[in-house]
């Protein structure tokens, strides 16, 4: 693996997102949490930015620019305005407590080093160095949706997983076709605004948006 | 042209419902006939290639493609969605919605037609993966129809179970074409299957090894694969009647397909041996965790969904058999369409009826509405695997294959399921069939005996099948057989 610039820059970036990630682990506010999301998805696409300029890749600005309108400015507003309606949640006790879930985000990130060798092994690109920190974005990402007690939470999870994979796409093959990225992008929306129906649906039915309550279908 | 006779009409419906405000039954109807385009066109699209026509293409740089296997899926999903606008709340009649509920039961639903047709003909790997998650999207929409908190539980855990596996199915399409990148640089189709098809022998099999893992987990997830089914009950028990057809009926046949494809990728890269050992493993899991959660069973539309499960890790189960096996699955999957399609639509009707989805409160349903006891009694048997009925053949052929692949003992312990199954279904529809009817319900089938005529003909199309194979099917699934096979 060849040391140069852009591919320092890459892993830089990709750790910086990371670290983000991570971060959401030991906060409890929901301000906080949307915080994190908001920084990990500008890293992102200032990443965008310089994968487009050093991979040749056009496309890749315009992608960026959506990037940053859908995640940086409109899902973060909408989440905050989600969360005064139906009163901000603060995640006091997730599944998993702050100690514990840094040790299993560890545990994570190393074992997407292990999953992503075979891959990293048959690259070429300057990028691949980065494709085990976007594996384990992912990894983590899953973590929170599955550690929270709040569905908000649940959703910002949510939002980095797929934060994770858009890293993973624009690292391993400089993004995919432009139709396809798109597309991903309106499911994402979509995905996001049926969520926040949801939320509404939830905090009517059940006075809480805890999902400890939504047990009572059970086998 | 077929694909747009085909893939327009939902659209058209979607926007009908959107722009008339407040809903009114005309345009249920409407809906509904305009379904009927559809099945036309499905039906003259699978004729055609079945008599012969090669793989038609539609759209800038191929975007849909119609082989063998997309076709016979067009035709399943086209039948349900057209049974389904049928028999929708709001056509006239008593219905327990409010116009707003229906109007966006109508608007999500075409939506959601439309989608499922888009991702069995999409040629590019991207687009049906976009189309897949769109079904997600606009059937958790309709889920929650009537607002009750076990609706609520159950779609929020669908749209963030479903959208976590349709998300991990993106990493495997990622990782894929990362690969191809790497192999053959960045070319515009190169999402599209016959070009990853043609590229993959070249690719690494590592990679594919582990986008194969992503993409089975990611796709399973949809297609009610255990352990990653959990979603699947809820939703489809607390979801109206139709669209828990169309559900159990073909949003797992088209995850199912989306499985096929890149199983037919992944082959090309490692041999069938990885995806068949996968495929027999999750399948069979699948097959054990429903037939046991049937047994426990206290509500009858929770029963037919996990009975889905059961099919579908049937299904996978004949996917890695080879050849003999990918037959068996997929007039499995045709099969399966109709008989569960036909229950969950009569399931809605005993709903109404009776009120309540616990099995106890359910008995003398003979007695109380004859014309949907005897039918409900059909599809049971025919869900079950009993001669004459289409899935007997389709199980019988399961098991051959399986034992021609070399497979007795994975055969044996199918078959001990099956029977645990059967045994677990005849029994609480037994309960539910006889006895004496609950005090103070009314008598007597719902006034319009005609509107149960569409089941006639499921219960016929199964009757067929398990008699008699038809031509043009038999010459689809050769088609497909292989497809998958090469």
């Amino acid at each position: 693996m060849v040391d140069t610039l852009f591919s320092q820059l890459t892993t830089l970036g990709s750790s910086i997102a990371l670290l983000f990630g991570i971060v959401l682990l030991c906060r409890y506010s929901f301000h906080a949490y949307v915080e994190a999301f908001r920084w990990q998805s500008l890293v992102l696409a200032v990443l965008l930015v310089v994968v487009g300029y050093f991979g040749a890749a056009s496309e890749l600005y315009l992608v960026a620019a959506v990037f940053f309108a859908l995640k940086v400015v409109f899902i973060p507003h909408y989440l905050e305005r989600l969360a005064k309606r139906v009163g901000a949640p603060r995640e006091i006790q997730p599944y998993v407590n702050v100690t514990t879930s840094l040790v299993v985000a560890a545990v994570l990130v190393l074992l997407a080093y292990g999953i992503m060798r075979p891959v990293v092994q048959a690259g070429q690109l300057p990028t691949r160095g980065g494709l085990p920190l976007a594996a384990g974005l992912i990894f983590v990402g899953l973590f929170v949706i599955i550690s929270r007690k709040k569905a908000l939470t649940q959703i910002v999870g949510f939002l980095v997983l797929e934060n994770g994979i858009a890293l993973l796409a624009a690292l391993g093959a400089f993004g995919i076709p432009l139709i396809v990225e798109l597309g991903v992008f309106l499911d994402v929306l979509m995905g996001f605004l049926v969520m926040q129906v949801f939320v509404y649906q939830i905090h009517g039915t059940f006075e809480s948006i805890d999902v400890e309550q939504l047990n009572q279908l059970r086998h | 042209m077929d694909f747009l006779a085909l893939l327009f009409p939902p659209l058209l419906g979607a926007l009908l419902a959107f722009v008339v405000r407040p809903y009114r039954a005309a345009v249920g109807w409407t809906n509904a006939c305009l379904s009927m385009v559809s099945l036309g066109a499905a039906f003259l699209l699978a004729a055609s290639i079945s008599a012969g026509r090669h793989a038609p293409t539609f759209g800038p740089g191929e975007l849909l493609r119609a082989d063998g296997l997309s076709a016979l899926l067009v035709v399943c999903v086209a039948a349900v969605a057209a049974l389904a606008l049928f028999y929708s709340p709001g056509l006239g009649g008593e219905s327990p919605y409010d116009t707003t509920q229906l109007r966006r039961y109508q608007i999500f639903v075409n939506l959601f037609i439309f989608s499922m047709l888009l991702a069995v003909t999409a040629n590019n790997v991207g687009v049906m993966w976009i189309a897949v998650e769109a079904t997600t999207i606009f059937s958790a929409m309709v889920i929650p129809l009537a607002l009750t908190k076990a609706s609520v539980e159950a779609s929020w855990k669908y749209i963030l179970i479903c959208s976590v596996g349709i998300t991990l199915a993106f990493v495997g399409t990622v990782l894929a074409y990362f690969d191809f990148v790497a192999l053959a640089g960045r070319r515009e189709n190169a999402l599209n299957w016959p070009v990853l098809l043609s590229a993959a022998p070249g690719l690494h099999p590592e990679v594919m090894r582990l986008a194969f893992v992503f993409l089975v987990v990611g796709f399973g997830t949809k297609a009610g694969i255990a352990p990653m089914h959990t979603w699947l009950p809820d939703a489809h028990s607390e979801a109206p009647s139709p669209l828990s057809a169309m559900m159990s009926g073909v949003l797992l046949a088209v995850a199912l397909y989306a499985i096929t494809r890149w199983k037919v990728v992944v082959d090309a890269t490692l041999g069938p041996d990885f995806s068949n050992e996968l495929l027999l493993l999750l399948g069979l899991f699948s097959l054990l965790v429903a037939v046991f959660s049937l047994v426990l069973q206290r509500n009858y539309k929770r029963m037919l969904a996990y009975s889905s499960i059961e099919h579908s890790g049937l299904i996978c189960i004949g996917l890695g058999l080879g050849p003999l096996g990918v037959f068996a699955a997929f007039l499995h999957l045709v099969c399966h369409t109709a008989a569960k399609s036909m229950l969950f639509l009569l399931a809605g009707e005993v709903l109404h009826r009776y009120r309540s989805t616990e099995l106890e409160r359910v008995s003398g349903l003979i007695k109380v509405m004859p014309l949907t006891g005897a039918l409900f009694m059909g599809g049971i048997l025919a869900i079950v695997g009993l001669p004459p009925f289409g899935l007997f053949i389709s199980e019988f052929a399961l098991i051959r294959a399986g034992f021609a692949a070399g497979r007795p003992g994975l055969m044996a312990a199918v078959l001990v399921l099956l029977a645990v199954g059967f045994v677990a279904l005849v029994g609480h529809s037994n309960k539910m069939l006889y006895g004496a009817a609950p005090e103070g319900i009314t008598l007597g089938d719902v006034p319009g005996n005609w509107r149960k005529a569409p089941f006639l003909v499921s219960v016929l199309v199964l009757a067929t099948l398990g008699l008699v194979l038809p031509a043009p099917l038999e010459v689809l699934l050769d088609q497909i057989v292989i497809v998958v096979t090469q």
